[in-house]
């Protein structure tokens, strides 16, 4: 009985999933009744993780550990999947047909994450990778009309499927080099044999498969093609929930080493700086606004890396206290951008033009969200950067911190540029009114409140990632 | 013949004939076998590991089974983006797909 507590919230979303796929063979749509459906039952999926967010055990011959670190991660995802099925009301970017098998692949690619924060085993880590990903694949082509945006599916699944081989060979490294295939045993083992070359290039093989999650820099090619060429839904759900699962897994794999190898660390602080600087740099130029923060995403995974490469638990606490502000804001601009564009067509930065006029609460939204992503106090944002540094200054790496400013401050300018473009240029044409319910303010005014009190008084949460980052070791 | 080196040297050439494959194919087919390909490599590692290094328990096998069962699931839904892609381009070459830049 107890078991089956411990795995309760998985529990729920595997039922969301079931009803969604019941749905999807029915051959008359509902989509507002789908919409309806999938509120309640992510909510409750909220409710139920929150509720167990304190269990601790072993589940599945001990594949499956459910920890303080896991639950943490778990709550946020769950949060993200609420917000994503919540803005998911007018559905305009994908045929009423397929409703009822987005929100089911939306649940199952949950339920994957859910179970990937948990694995300790190779085995269950990889096949829950997969399966997250398969949902992603789908949910990318979905989108309705757009004959030129089809390609970015394709692209996706390609790199993706790639990543995924790197990833499983860099695992079969790692079982020939430790003999075990068991988390916890590995790293008991691997420090011991890390100066083999398979050891090390085992490891990095593996933590390709979660670098492509997080568009970390040579697996980021993915990222503006599917942010600009996905349903603005779907592109928010990879921009949220799907990096949360990606920076705790890289916290997990990154942690197996034990810090006994300097040349791994060289290389997550080579690519860290690779991803800052070329995704800031390309960021500069952009017209789409999914398209910017695709390579301003590319930017925060390297800010996350530097939290991670530090290898101690005040490093894994400021990466979780990031990923989770990175959450909080990047939804934010999201959901303006959808908002903005409720008829599913993907927002230019000059069409966001008058903003304020048109919805004040919605630009006021939108400007905390930026200032967040650009690291302006007193949001989350700053108070994420800071602790990030402030690891990184820890453990000695000031170059990487100095690199990190710099890069922060390029990374002011084309978030200002949206800002601008919000509060300070006329619009040239007239644009449809900007319509906004009841939920959307009350979800502004929550968004704005979170990102400024998880800035001012970071304290209680993040006293909770430390704990949680102690719990994985 | 019988020893650990000789298939660890043919899963390393396979490895390296699957990623050539796909950064040098450029038909979307051959880019799915491509993958096929690394993953048999990996493969191969895993039950010759489990042979020679860890014979006990048979986690290696396992492991190999289950990497069957996703690779099957894997080339459903990549050949079923390709049909789809050849609806809409009419190619299935990767030179159709490649009108997003910037």
């Amino acid at each position: 009985m107890t078991d089956f507590m411990l795995f309760l919230p998985e529990l729920f979303f595997i039922l969301g999933a079931l009803l969604f796929f019941i749905f999807s063979l029915r051959k008359t749509p509902n989509p507002a009744g789908y919409h309806r459906w999938a509120v309640v039952l992510a909510a409750a999926g909220l409710l139920v993780t929150v509720a167990s967010s304190h269990q601790e055990g072993m589940l599945f011959f001990n594949c499956y550990r459910v920890d303080l670190f896991s639950q943490v991660f778990k709550v946020l995802m769950a949060l993200g999947t609420i917000w994503v099925i919540f803005s998911s009301g007018e559905l305009k970017g994908i045929d009423t047909r397929q409703h009822a098998e987005y929100y089911f692949l939306i649940f199952v690619c949950t339920l994957a994450m859910m179970m990937l924060v948990s694995s300790v085993e190779l085995l269950t880590i990889y096949v829950s990778i997969e399966l997250s990903s398969y949902s992603l694949y789908l949910l990318v082509p979905m989108r309705r009309g757009e004959e030129r945006y089809f390609e970015c599916g394709i692209k996706y699944f390609m790199i993706g499927v790639t990543a995924s081989g790197l990833m499983l060979f860099g695992i079969s490294l790692l079982f020939g080099v430790g003999h075990t295939t068991y988390v916890p045993q590995l790293i008991k083992v691997l420090p011991t044999v890390i100066s083999q070359p398979a050891a090390i290039v085992g490891l990095v093989l593996a933590l390709a498969g979660f670098f492509f999650k997080l568009a970390v820099f040579p697996f980021h090619i993915w990222a503006p093609d599917v942010y600009q060429g996905a349903c603005n839904q779907v592109t928010t759900y990879i921009a949220t929930v799907s990096k949360m699962a990606a920076a705790a897994m890289i916290i997990r794999f990154a942690g197996i080493s034990g810090g006994a190898s300097p040349a791994m660390i060289k290389l997550l602080i080579v690519l860290s700086i690779a991803s800052m600087t070329f995704g800031n740099l390309v960021a500069l130029i952009q017209k789409d606004i999914k398209r910017l923060l695709a390579y301003s995403s590319i930017a925060h995974a390297g800010y996350i890396l530097i939290g991670i490469l530090t290898l101690n638990s005040q490093g894994y606490a400021a990466a979780m206290y990031y990923a989770a502000a990175y959450l909080i804001m990047n939804y934010s601009v999201f959901m303006v951008i959808m908002k903005v564009a409720d008829d599913g067509h993907n927002l230019q930065i000059k069409e966001l033009a008058g903003l304020h006029k048109r919805s004040p609460l919605l630009a006021m939204t939108l400007m905390l969200g930026l200032f967040g992503l650009a690291g302006i106090p007193p949001t989350a944002g700053f108070t994420g950067k800071f602790l990030v540094f402030a690891a990184a200054l820890g453990k000695g790496y000031l170059y990487l911190v100095i690199i990190g400013m710099v890069n922060a401050t390029i990374s002011l300018y084309y978030y200002l540029i949206v800002f601008k473009a919000a509060y300070l240029l006329k619009p040239v044409k007239e644009y449809p009114p900007v319509r906004v319910d009841f939920w959307t303010q009350f979800m502004s005014f929550a968004l704005v409140i979170m990102s400024i009190y998880l800035g001012v008084f970071p304290d209680r949460f993040l006293s909770l990632t430390e704990a949680a980052a102690r719990s994985l070791f | 013949m019988n020893s650990l080196s000789t298939y660890l040297i043919i899963s390393a050439l396979l490895f390296s004939l699957g990623l050539l494959g796909i950064l040098q194919r450029r038909n979307l087919i051959g880019m799915l076998i491509s993958v096929e390909l690394l993953l048999n490599a990996a493969n191969l590692n895993f039950m010759a590991y489990n042979r020679f290094l860890a014979p006990d328990p048979v986690v290696g096998q396992v492991i190999t089974l289950f990497v069957m069962g996703l690779a099957a699931a894997e080339a459903a839904i990549g050949l079923s983006i390709i049909l789809a892609l050849y609806r809409k381009m009419h190619s299935i070459n990767i030179e159709a797909a490649q009108k997003m830049k910037g």
